[in-house]
């Protein structure tokens, strides 16, 4: 096995932080925590860890979370990778963090093996989706397929992977599903978290106007 | 005081000759009534005495009704259960004890007195001073009067409370404060006097001098407090708002997580309960922080959800659902969507209770379909091999579907099993 991965958890609730770094495996190395958005920064930019497990709620910096130290750490963002974690599934606050760059998402509810390998998954530069997540992005791009892979559209086969990520299907089993590789999956995935990221479609827009999101 | 608050109230009586002004007197001073009846006769025959008296009684006195209705109208305050909470957070450095309110309410009732009084004795210094040859001509006492006469009213519109803030806010506190007032008040009267005595000098300039210090004067007396007042008004609705909230969240977070976290003690033993109180908590507080406003009660999805989270209390397995779109449960075609629910009901189940570890639910719904994915991670099953007799799986999803003609397709591996529930145009379209 090759080095663990570095990680920083940011989160403001001490025992979640000390009861998350006793669940995670040893693939992965806790090198430093952090409890609100200046020590965050601060700690993302000594560190330089390859994975931030970032709570979306936070206290201070300017009031605006986890997204505010996604922001703040722009300049890192393609060496140091963000997995975001919340006990909270609303929409804004998912898909507020995945469009400030967060690679992925986790719920606080999930086990340690889970969020280890969600970690894992983030640090190799592949995207974590989770059936919630899936669901949000179906809700907002639409359920209908175009033949083109336009960035504000999702491809025929970008929807197939997020409705079976969304039915609960792990990364393998779509793989299995779709008769294609895992590999070709997490491209799929990124593809998505991309559009995700960068799309400024109307509708979407629209989506997430009414649930107050940007 | 204490005496006063002893007898009975002036009201008029019930028993009357007139409008029962002796009879009302009489209970107020503990006196027999026809002594009062014959004193007040007798007033009347010196001068007329007793008459105005009887007149003034009677319209300054309200009946045991009135006075009733107006008693009980007073603690109908909007500010007091703000005031009352104890928990309020509140902006003022200083929280008033209640016994300073109480002694703040006394002096405020007693000021109405003191103002009566007052002016009582300015207007018997004048007319004492006129009698004694100091002339005080009728243009200035007139305005002057006219004006404090119009403050004291523009005063008692307050209440308590707010006056008290009016005050702290204008700075009148302070001696500067204090002193830009008085500045203030003083260009009001001189202005108003120059305004109505001054038309003998007949210059126009002088008149416009005079309106001119009357508005500046006014200006400065009010601005200041028309901003703040307007600025408190905004906060302090604000205030009521954050306050309203911060109950709501209290009264169902006491309903709720409390009784929760209770019941999770006293069966900290069990692990299973304690998973499923948890997990059931959970999911109510979800729905209530996250509930979305925009949607009505008894769409699809939220009876798929209601439905999830009765199997998830029943077998103590977490059922996730996830849905996109909705669909809703009205109009004649509800029956088809119904039937889709009821076997996604018994697809739930059927994970729950053989499948082992979570439940995945998914629904897509749509104007052409509602598709519904319910999926576990037990050992699966296969059909073929499922006893005749077992009605589960083979009448209430498979055939229902067929009757209502959409179709279940049960998919089972090692990795666990997959019912897929399609409904082709439930609800919106005809097929």
């Amino acid at each position: 096995m090759s080095e663990p991965v570095t990680v920083v958890i940011v989160d403001d609730h001490t025992i979640f932080r000390s009861g998350l770094k006793a669940d995670l495996d040893e693939r992965v190395r806790v090198v430093g925590e952090a409890g609100t958005v200046e020590e965050a920064v601060e700690a993302i930019e000594r560190l330089r860890p390859q994975v931030v497990l970032l709570d979306v709620h936070l206290p201070g910096g300017l009031g605006g979370g986890g997204r505010e130290v996604l922001t703040r750490s722009t300049t890192l963002t393609p060496q140091v990778r963000f997995l975001a974690l919340s006990v909270s599934d609303a929409a804004e606050d998912v898909v507020s963090v995945i469009r400030a760059g967060a690679r992925g998402y986790v719920t606080k509810t999930a086990s340690g093996p889970e969020i280890t390998d969600a970690v894992l998954r983030v640090a190799e530069g592949d995207a974590v989706f989770s059936p919630r997540l899936a669901g949000f992005v179906l809700d907002a791009f639409g359920t209908a397929a175009v033949a083109d892979d336009e960035l504000d559209r999702l491809s025929a086969r970008e929807l197939e992977v997020m409705r079976l990520i969304a039915r609960g299907y792990s990364y393998k089993e779509v793989a299995k599903e779709l008769f294609i590789s895992v590999k070709t999956v997490e491209t799929h995935v990124s593809a998505v978290l991309r559009k995700l990221q960068l799309t400024n479609r109307h509708e979407l827009s629209r989506w997430a106007a009414d649930r107050r999101i940007w | 005081m204490d005496t006063l608050e002893i007898r009975p109230p002036l009201v008029r009586g019930e028993d009357r000759f007139v409008a029962g002004v002796c009879s009302g007197l009489a209970r107020h001073l503990g006196v027999r009534v026809d002594v009062v009846r014959w004193v007040m006769v007798l007033a009347s025959l010196l001068g007329g005495a007793g008459i105005v008296f009887y007149a003034w009684l009677w319209i300054m006195v309200p009946t045991a009704a009135e006075a009733a209705r107006r008693g009980g109208r007073r603690p109908a305050s909007p500010i007091a259960p703000a005031v009352s909470r104890p928990q309020a957070p509140r902006t003022t450095a200083e929280p008033a004890s209640p016994a300073q309110v109480r002694r703040a309410r006394r002096l405020a009732g007693h000021a109405r007195e003191m103002l009566l009084g007052a002016v009582l004795l300015l207007g018997a210094l004048v007319l004492g001073s006129r009698l004694i040859g100091f002339e005080i001509p009728l243009g200035v006492i007139v305005p002057v009067a006219a004006i404090l006469g119009g403050a004291a009213l523009a005063w008692m519109q307050l209440d308590d409370s707010r006056r008290e803030q009016l005050v702290r806010g204008a700075g009148a506190g302070r001696w500067n404060g204090g002193l830009r007032l008085g500045a203030g008040l003083a260009l009001v009267v001189a202005g108003v006097a120059l305004a109505v005595s001054g038309s003998q000098w007949n210059v126009l300039g002088l008149a416009l001098i005079a309106s001119l210090a009357v508005l500046a004067g006014v200006a400065l007396v009010l601005l200041p407090w028309g901003l703040k007042f307007w600025r408190d008004l905004g906060a302090e609705r604000a205030a009521r708002v954050r306050e309203e909230e911060r109950a709501e969240i209290a009264a169902h977070l006491h309903d709720s997580v409390l009784q929760t976290l209770a019941l999770i003690q006293r069966r900290a033993g069990n692990e299973a309960d304690v998973i499923r109180l948890a997990r059931a908590q959970e999911r109510e507080l979800r729905e209530w922080l996250y509930r979305d406003a925009r949607k009505g009660e008894g769409t699809f999805t939220d009876r798929l959800k209601a439905f999830a989270a009765e199997v998830e209390d029943a077998h103590g397995q977490p059922v996730d659902v996830v849905c996109v779109g909705d669909a809703p449960l009205d109009g004649d075609q509800r029956e088809r969507p119904e039937a889709l629910l009821q076997a996604a009901r018994e697809a739930m189940v059927n994970a729950a209770r053989h499948g082992g570890g979570p439940v995945s639910v998914y629904a897509e719904a749509g104007a052409q379909a509602i598709d519904v994915f319910v999926k576990d991670r037990g050992p699966g099953f296969d059909l073929d091999e499922v006893p005749a007799d077992r009605l589960g799986v083979r009448e209430s999803i498979v055939g229902r579907m067929r009757r209502h003609g959409g179709e279940a397709t049960i998919v089972s591996s090692a990795g666990g099993t997959e019912v897929r529930l399609h409904l082709p145009g439930a609800g919106t379209e005809e097929t």
